[in-house]
């Protein structure tokens, strides 16, 4: 069994079964407006939050480490946002009027891994694979992954040598930790969380980088942690629980476990937190479906054998 | 009247003769000459006791000569500031036994050891769970990171490189760059001793020197870590000295 201390998985427990309750709670303040279309001016306000709201729910459903309350609300999530996409034909729409996007595609693959289909979309994304104008796009390689990813989640054919796409990002040099910044560590982040397809293949970093990780994860995390950047605080706790042999210290996930409000709201960062609803949902929503995730993977990776 | 301003700014001003002679671009450091002429006898006495064992690198690192009128400013140092027996200073206690130890070795005389005794031992020293906390332990004990030294504080390094590693890039990143050069001496010394590291502390010392290096006592610090990464790796000490 993957050694994963009873303090972490105490913790892991409450991260996301709280933070879980804190989505499906406030899922309505992240509804899209009405006659939203697939040309929308600001993606990140709405379009990308749920989609990272489906995410976090699909992982809790894969791992399965839930109670069956909690996954019943995880279901219940993936149904809310489900329709707020018109049951795949807003994404199907987005991707049929920008062929470049790669967004559809990410939107659409914590779908499929837990069951739902889009005929349309799915004949649309086979197609697009087979488009030499698409795989070329030009994205961060960190970007690039996380495509290579979800296309791997949908089933499309392997276009991409995983291997060669972690050796083109900032962490597949190896580089010099203390250059680090705050948008390279979540490129960190995502590096690992694409290669381990979100902690369910450790194996999936390489070695040489899982070892990098390894050594310089401790640093990150205190750094990061002495200036309250929760958000990406609980991103390296991801990081940790994926690893292969996990780095998960009690102290750090017992600070962020004791940050979160009772109803699960996790801050993202030091400032005070805002009283009004839709402001603190835009605020830390985030930060909570990352609360989510860190928990149902660190539960999830305490189960394996 | 002796400030602590006035011993800062003596000891600065020492560093500077240090690292003057150190680099070839001054003279020898002559302690005794230094404290005669020194504005502020018990200042530049201060001086001599806060820089300790840094003081003997011009003798250790490049040969230069040791008088006996130097060997006998740095006893009366001692006199003026006796070495710490508070229990609760452990760092200054090993600090201080490194200076007796290459003053008894420099000097030739061994009775000189005495004027700073060996710390007890000291359970704290070995690298733990806590690296940061242990590394701000290491960084105060910089100076012992030379040549003709060796005791319980090498071998604690010796068994935190990984933990050195991760204290240098903590530094650095919390733009502590003071702390950061003072660890990468101690990544240099152990590369200079042959060990494999798992950062490049050549690099790491010129960034954390160009972006945040300040001050005589830090350039001292670079000084001599650059000395270890110049030579050849696994190069031993002519001779060492076991406080």
């Amino acid at each position: 069994m993957t050694t994963i201390p009873e303090p972490v998985t105490r913790a892991a427990r409450s991260m996301a079964d709280r933070a879980l309750s804190w989505l499906h709670a406030n899922r309505n303040l992240g509804g899209l407006p009405p006659d939203t279309t697939e040309t929308m001016a600001d993606p990140d306000s709405v379009y990308k939050p749920l989609g990272e709201t489906t995410l976090a729910a699909s992982l809790i459903l894969r791992d399965g480490v839930a109670g069956p309350g909690r996954l019943a609300a995880a279901q219940s999530l993936m149904d809310f946002t489900w329709e707020q996409f018109r049951h795949g034909d807003m994404i199907y729409e987005r991707q049929l009027r920008h062929t470049l996007m790669t967004d559809p595609l990410e939107m659409y693959a914590p779908f499929v891994r837990c069951g739902y289909r889009h005929e349309g979309l799915d004949r649309l994304l086979a197609h697009r694979s087979r488009m030499r104008s698409a795989g070329s796009v030009e994205v961060l390689p960190n970007r690039r992954l996380a495509v290579a990813n979800a296309a791997r989640i949908v089933g499309l054919p392997a276009t991409e040598d995983m291997g060669a796409l972690a050796a083109a990002t900032w962490l597949g040099a190896r580089p010099e930790p203390w250059a680090v910044n705050w948008i390279t560590a979540y490129a960190v982040t995502h590096t690992v969380f694409h290669l381990t397809d979100w902690g369910a293949d450790p194996g999936g970093l390489p070695p040489e980088l899982t070892d990098y990780v390894r050594t310089w994860l401790p640093v990150w995390i205190d750094v990061w942690r002495e200036v309250g950047q929760w958000d990406l605080v609980t991103e390296l706790l991801v990081v940790g629980a994926s690893l292969e042999d996990p780095y998960v210290r009690p102290e750090d996930w017992e600070a962020v476990a004791a940050l979160q409000h009772e109803d699960g709201l996790v801050p993202r960062d030091s400032d005070p937190v805002d009283d009004d609803p839709q402001q603190r949902f835009t605020d830390h929503q985030h930060t909570v479906v990352v609360a989510a995730v860190a928990g149902s993977i660190a539960l999830a990776r305490a189960g394996q054998r | 009247m002796s400030s602590h301003s006035a011993f800062a700014e003596a000891a600065d001003a020492l560093a500077v003769s240090v690292l003057g002679a150190l680099s070839g671009t001054g003279g020898a450091v002559q302690l005794a000459r230094y404290v005669d002429d020194a504005p502020d006898t018990l200042a530049a006495l201060a001086a001599v006791r806060v820089l300790g064992a840094d003081v003997f690198s011009p003798h250790l690192l490049k040969g230069d000569p040791f008088q006996a009128q130097d060997a006998a400013v740095v006893a009366k140092a001692f006199d003026a500031f006796p070495a710490s027996g508070a229990p609760d200073e452990p760092a200054v206690a090993h600090r201080d036994h490194a200076t007796a130890v290459l003053l008894a070795r420099l000097s030739g005389d061994d009775t000189l050891r005495t004027v700073a005794p060996a710390p007890p031992e000291d359970a704290a020293l070995a690298p733990r769970d806590d690296w940061s906390g242990w590394c701000v332990r290491m960084a105060q004990l910089a100076p012992l990171a030379t040549l003709g030294l060796d005791g319980p504080v090498h071998e604690a390094a010796r068994d935190g490189v990984l933990s050195l590693s991760r204290g240098v890039s903590r530094s650095i990143l919390r733009r502590d760059f003071p702390t950061a050069l003072r660890l990468v001496r101690w990544l240099a010394w152990l590369r200079h001793e042959g060990a494999e590291l798992p950062l490049d502390p050549d690099v790491a010392a010129e960034h954390a020197w160009l972006v945040g290096g300040t001050g005589p006592r830090t350039a001292l610090d670079l000084a001599i870590a650059r000395h270890f990464l110049e030579q050849r790796p696994g190069t031993p000490p002519k001779e060492t000295a076991r406080p």
